[in-house]
């Protein structure tokens, strides 16, 4: 007696969902069909997240202040010792495989979801253990609602045990000039060639555009 | 001529006064609960057997109405229906309003919760008023302080709650404050009138969790007809994802002490 009712009232509540969900489907064809043609999406950009971060150089910044190059985006946090440092390390593979050229126009945001700990004070610490505190590097903090904003803005799910410690999602993020998801680099240790591939062809773009 | 600097004076006392006063009666900002700090058990399986902890916060009394949703779409141009990205929402967005700016007063009616919101637009406009979306832990604590010691009464309660949940009547919602179902700390409506959104209303756990009973048979670790009701609650929330805009999901903010605090110093300079 239980089980039926409870798949009625599942079923009701997934109905309403699933009327929604699609729309996503709908969108999400949309999407790729934009990337694919190199058309501009604005309406899925990430740079219409209006809110203030700010970084490990004490520098308020807005998403949409990295507009016109590409940006990778990756969240982790600093007392994440295993996984994150990996995380950072692919970051800095793909940015590493970069020519020249490229890697003085692409931006990388290396964001905390830890806003308890990770001030920007601690932040800039940990840019100079990872001898990242260079120019186009930017480990960023903010307001917690801001920061979940983001991170389901890029899929990055995160959630805070009782330790202090994170489970969270592994997930490196290509934007293009205009802010869309580009790529989605999804695990550890993934290969990074198609990520840098696109963000050479997006930064060219944004070249020939000026 | 002195008098008159006076009256000139007053004057311009009267109306700066007005000028600080008025806006917050005109924002129908609504009243805030505080919710001491304490612990309760969820009934996520993760969890079993041990109660998690909740810092105290202030809490909307109740659930964020149609007008004062209107009220920030004044002021806040961007989250309008016409103008929001759909990176932020659906189609359905305030999908009953007649215009960006004038809710079906008639349909949805002036005191009742704003619904067809998604999680971004809560998100923003518990922001604008400084606050945020309750945690989903802090939700579910404030929801549980009932005062029901009965544990008859509590069976009922909980039985009458799940009946509610299979069948919110998206089209005849009440006026907020008016379900009678009150907190001990004086949180109306959590239950009884919709859904609500939290700030983290996809846990981790959701991607391992499946929509069927024997995950809902898992859920109900602490074997009572509420911890019933609260997982089909916590499983029909996990379902959710950020765009939607049902008719059933409203929200209302949360607000950490600290500001609260730095508001009342704001007042006392005043």
């Amino acid at each position: 007696m239980r089980s039926v009712f409870i798949y009625l009232i599942l079923f009701s509540v997934l109905g309403i969902v699933e009327v929604n969900g699609q729309d996503m489907h709908h969108q999400h064809d949309h999407k790729q069909e934009a990337l694919k043609a190199g058309e501009v999406q604005s309406g899925h950009s990430l740079y219409h997240l209006d809110n203030e971060f700010i970084t490990h150089r004490n520098e308020k910044v807005k998403l949409s202040d990295f507009a016109d190059e590409p940006v990778i985006v990756v969240m982790f946090y600093g007392n994440c010792t295993q996984v994150c440092p990996i995380l950072i390390q692919d970051s800095w593979r793909l940015y590493s495989s970069l020519s020249e050229s490229t890697k003085k126009t692409v931006n990388v945001l290396a964001v905390s979801f830890d806003t308890e700990n990770d001030s920007p004070e601690v932040l800039a610490e940990y840019a100079k253990d990872e001898q990242l505190d260079i120019s186009g590097w930017h480990f960023v903090t903010g307001k917690d609602t801001d920061i979940r904003m983001l991170a389901m803005m890029l899929g990055v799910k995160y959630q805070k045990d009782s330790n202090g410690d994170f489970a969270h999602s592994n997930l490196i993020t290509v934007l293009d000039a205009e802010g869309n998801v580009a790529k989605r680099v999804e695990g550890l240790n993934q290969p990074m060639d198609e990520a840098a591939w696109l963000i050479e062809s997006v930064s060219k773009n944004s070249d020939e555009t000026k | 001529m002195r008098s008159q600097t006076n009256i000139f004076a007053f004057t311009i006392i009267t109306f700066v006064m007005m000028m600080l006063f008025t806006p917050e009666k005109a924002s129908s900002q609504s009243v805030r609960v505080l919710v001491p700090a304490g612990s309760f058990h969820s009934v996520l399986p993760e969890v079993e057997g041990e109660p998690i902890q909740v810092d105290s916060f202030f809490m909307d009394e109740t659930a964020i109405t149609n007008e004062q949703y209107a009220e920030f779409l004044r002021e806040n141009p961007e989250w309008r229906r016409s103008n929001i990205p759909p990176i932020f929402t659906y189609d359905g967005y305030l999908k009953t309003w007649k215009s960006d700016l004038e809710p079906d007063y008639e349909e949805v009616g002036e005191n009742r919760p704003v619904t067809r919101v998604s999680w971004y637009a809560a998100n923003a406009y518990c922001s604008e008023q400084g606050g945020r979306l309750p945690t989903l832990n802090e939700w579910e604590y404030s929801a549980q302080l009932l005062g029901i010691e009965d544990e008859a009464e509590m069976n009922r309660f909980s039985s009458k709650l799940i009946s509610w949940y299979s069948g919110i009547d998206a089209n005849n919602l009440p006026e907020v404050g008016s379900t009678g179902i009150e907190t001990t700390t004086g949180v109306k409506d959590q239950f009884g009138l919709v859904m609500e959104w939290v700030a983290d209303f996809k846990p981790i756990i959701a991607d391992e969790i499946s929509l069927d009973c024997g995950t809902v048979g898992r859920m109900q670790t602490l074997n009572s007809v509420y911890s019933y009701a609260a997982s089909i609650r916590y499983i029909t929330r996990m379902s959710f994802n950020p765009k939607i805009t049902t008719g059933m999901v409203g929200f209302r903010c949360a607000y950490d002490e600290s500001d609260r605090s730095d508001q009342t110093k704001h007042e006392v300079t005043l």
